[in-house]
């Protein structure tokens, strides 16, 4: 494809209806190209006009409250001082460097016992991989970002019996108490819980899954950022999504 | 009275009066169209209120020189509500019937008459789109279809549904454009 030919999927992609190969090419031409992003932002403001067609409806009143009781609160939460540590003379501070000693040698047998482990979950997650690739009926499923996170994508890998690997990269490391989690929508059904994740500083992750036997083809597969552990259903904003 | 710029660089500082005075500004537009998308006053308003939660973390984000606040909010919320319509798994919507009829009398102060101009506007110019682009156009702004779904869905071939959309875009461009530097475009 040419230049002009990107040019003529902008209003489209504007009102975000291309279909996924188009979407990804598009995503590729837009990255290089200044001219195409700036027409960009101007059909998005004609695609935004359209928002001006639905009638303007009031919310109820305790939307309002809700909101701002829960800015409150993380206000409040973000306001929180450490507190100072007491001051130290220098013959405490000498007193304590066997201390000090004893926490570095115990923290770096710490890193060491995490460096092996997240070895070993690698080696059994690339055997994993390689077992699921490698049995009859394997397919592989894309999720691209939504707008949460556009540069993120995922894959699942899955065999006839419902092993199922999910690989994702470039989705942002989520904050504390927080993981991400899969999610199985099938039409008509309550989206099904798949298991949580969080991603490295690389915004990598693999995470072993189940699936059922229609999620192949029926389902959409979501992820969503979610209270650590998981939730029954989903509640946080959406991050990744597969096409149906 | 600060502009809508102004309002999102005080919530960038974490000015919670100004985020109240946005949604006040804000609101109707935005729950209507949330609303339009799921047909639910409770799922509309989830969304709402995480859109707003949404401002207040990201308003740092928001830069001016690449569009206006307008398009910003709306394209966020519009981004949130197909989010939810998709995780809820509706093709169909969340049918709530009445769920419009129900509403609220729109406020005074929300339905101002820059608004109710830019608003009169736009349904004009939809208007004016023959019926067959402007289906196409609603369908996916309001309904979040992608274009081979729009294909099935009005049981017409593929090359012909994204013409029609790009000519829809182009004509609704054109009729809007005296109104255009109001919403945000040439």
């Amino acid at each position: 494809m040419v230049h002009e030919d990107y040019k003529e999927m902008i209003p489209a992609h504007a009102l975000s209806t291309l279909d996924g190969a188009d979407e990804s090419a598009l995503h590729e031409h837009l990255e290089g190209c200044a001219e195409c992003r700036r027409d960009l932002e101007q059909w998005q403001a004609v695609a935004a006009s359209l928002a001006l067609s639905a009638d303007p409806v009031e919310p109820s009143h305790a939307v309002r409250q809700k909101l701002l009781t829960q800015i409150q609160s993380e206000k409040a939460v973000s306001n929180v001082v450490p507190l100072k540590s007491p001051q130290r003379n220098l013959w405490n501070s000498l007193g304590s460097l066997g201390q000090i000693a004893a926490v570095i040698i115990f923290a770096a047998l710490i890193i060491a016992v995490v460096l092996l482990w997240q070895q070993n979950r690698r080696h059994r997650q690339e055997t994993q991989l390689i077992e699921i690739l490698s049995s009859p009926g394997a397919r592989m499923k894309d999720l691209h970002g939504t707008n949460e996170a556009p540069g993120a994508s995922a894959k699942i890998v899955f065999d006839s019996t419902g092993r199922a690997l999910l690989i994702v990269n470039g989705l942002p490391r989520p904050p504390q108490g927080k993981e991400y989690q899969l999610w199985f929508i099938e039409p008509k059904l309550p989206p099904r819980p798949g298991n949580t994740f969080s991603t490295d500083d690389a915004g990598r992750a693999q995470a072993e899954q189940h699936m059922l036997a229609q999620d192949g083809d029926y389902s959409v597969m979501a992820v969503t950022l979610e209270p650590a552990g998981g939730v029954k259903s989903p509640t946080g904003v959406m991050y990744l999504r597969s096409d149906y | 009275m600060a502009n809508d710029v102004e309002l999102l660089k005080a919530i960038a500082a974490r000015d919670e009066a100004a985020l109240a005075q946005l949604y006040d500004r804000y609101r109707v537009i935005l729950f209507g169209l949330l609303l339009r998308i799921l047909n639910s006053r409770e799922e509309a308003e989830d969304v709402l209120q995480e859109v707003f939660l949404q401002v207040w973390r990201r308003a740092a984000d928001f830069d001016e020189n690449r569009g206006r606040p307008f398009t910003w909010l709306v394209t966020l919320a519009r981004s949130r509500g197909i989010d939810r319509l998709r995780t809820l798994g509706a093709r169909e919507r969340v049918a709530t019937a009445g769920a419009r009829d129900e509403a609220d009398a729109v406020s005074d102060a929300a339905s101002d008459a820059f608004r109710s101009e830019q608003r009169e506007a736009v349904n004009n110019a939809l208007a004016q789109l023959p019926d067959e682009q402007k289906r196409l156009l609603l369908l996916a702004y309001f309904d979040g279809l992608s274009q081979s779904e729009i294909a099935a869905r009005v049981g017409a071939p593929l090359g012909t549904v994204k013409t029609r959309m790009r000519t829809g875009m182009m004509k609704l461009r054109q009729l809007l454009a005296g109104k255009g530097s109001d919403l945000g475009f040439d």
